[in-house]
């Protein structure tokens, strides 16, 4: 079975063995956020800390074939907590 | 005369609610699906594709080899992922189960 | 009186049937019933999904899928989707 491979059962494990690590995640409205994940629980709120995050802002006035003008937006947090129904993804780093 | 319709079966009592087993529930299609390759797409339009590891009760799901999909361009990959089951639109099988 | 049928009741027998599945949003769907759940949660089978968007429809085929029954808005048994009606 691919389970006993990985060491993951459900979802939230992938979570758990990220503890500590530093995670990517994706959020609802175009941003994204990197840092170190410190807690987690059942909504998938989340405690990061040494956050950055970046914001997209599509400008619709640039549009040009189709492809939008992209600004980017970054900065910084030391210690953050997300709402978990924000929380479309979270990525841990590669497995070793 | 032996055409008549079928007479109403308003003295039986109403039949009982759908068995819960049938072949081909949502429970039977992810048990078939679990270590194949499928198509997550979200509400919001972006599919992710990859192999379901796992996932629970609320659609959250554990995929391996991610690559996101925007507008059928590859815009992300990950090693593994958490899609928090509330974006899920659907879940669809992209090989043989 | 209470009515003689449940509404699932109804959709369990649709099930190796053609379904027309509409979802809250500008989103729709048609395949073959394989089951459902409490949720409503559906899976199907030679999907068709269609997007309505500023630019037109759009389709896409799909093997076996698992819909997520919170999205769904309207089921209409029996029918071949949007360019049936």
């Amino acid at each position: 079975m691919d389970a006993s491979v990985t060491g993951i059962q459900e979802p939230f494990d992938l979570i758990r063995l990220s503890l500590s690590e530093r995670v990517f995640v994706k959020l609802r409205g175009d941003r994204q956020l990197t840092g170190i994940l410190h807690a987690y629980d059942g909504h998938m709120n989340l405690i990061m800390s040494d956050v950055e995050e970046t914001i997209m802002l599509v400008d619709p006035e640039g549009a040009t074939n189709g492809r939008s003008v992209i600004n980017v937006a970054k900065r910084k947090m030391e210690m953050l907590f997300v709402r978990g129904d924000g929380v479309i993804l979270v990525s841990p780093p590669a497995r070793t | 005369m032996d055409e008549s319709p079928r007479p109403p079966s308003d003295q039986s009592p109403p039949p009982p609610p759908p068995a819960q087993s049938h072949t081909g529930s949502p429970t039977d299609f992810l048990k078939g699906v679990v270590g194949k390759r499928v198509i997550v797409r979200l509400t919001s339009g972006v599919d992710y594709k990859g192999v379901l590891s796992c996932l629970d009760g609320f659609m959250n799901i554990a995929l391996e080899q991610t690559e996101e999909h925007v507008n059928g361009v590859i815009t992300n990959r990950y090693g593994d992922s958490f899609i928090r089951g509330n974006n899920v639109l659907y879940i669809s099988a992209a090989e043989e189960i | 009186m209470a009515s003689q049928i449940l509404p699932l009741e109804l959709i369990d027998r649709c099930i190796g049937s053609k379904i027309w599945v509409i979802m809250k949003s500008e989103r729709e769907f048609t395949g073959t019933l394989l089951g459902f759940d409490d949720y409503v949660n559906i899976v199907l089978e030679d999907v068709t999904e269609f997007e309505t968007t500023p630019q037109g429809v759009k389709k896409t085929a799909l093997a076996q899928t698992l819909l997520n029954g919170s999205n769904i808005a309207m089921l209409v048994p029996g029918s071949n989707g949007p360019e049936d009606s």
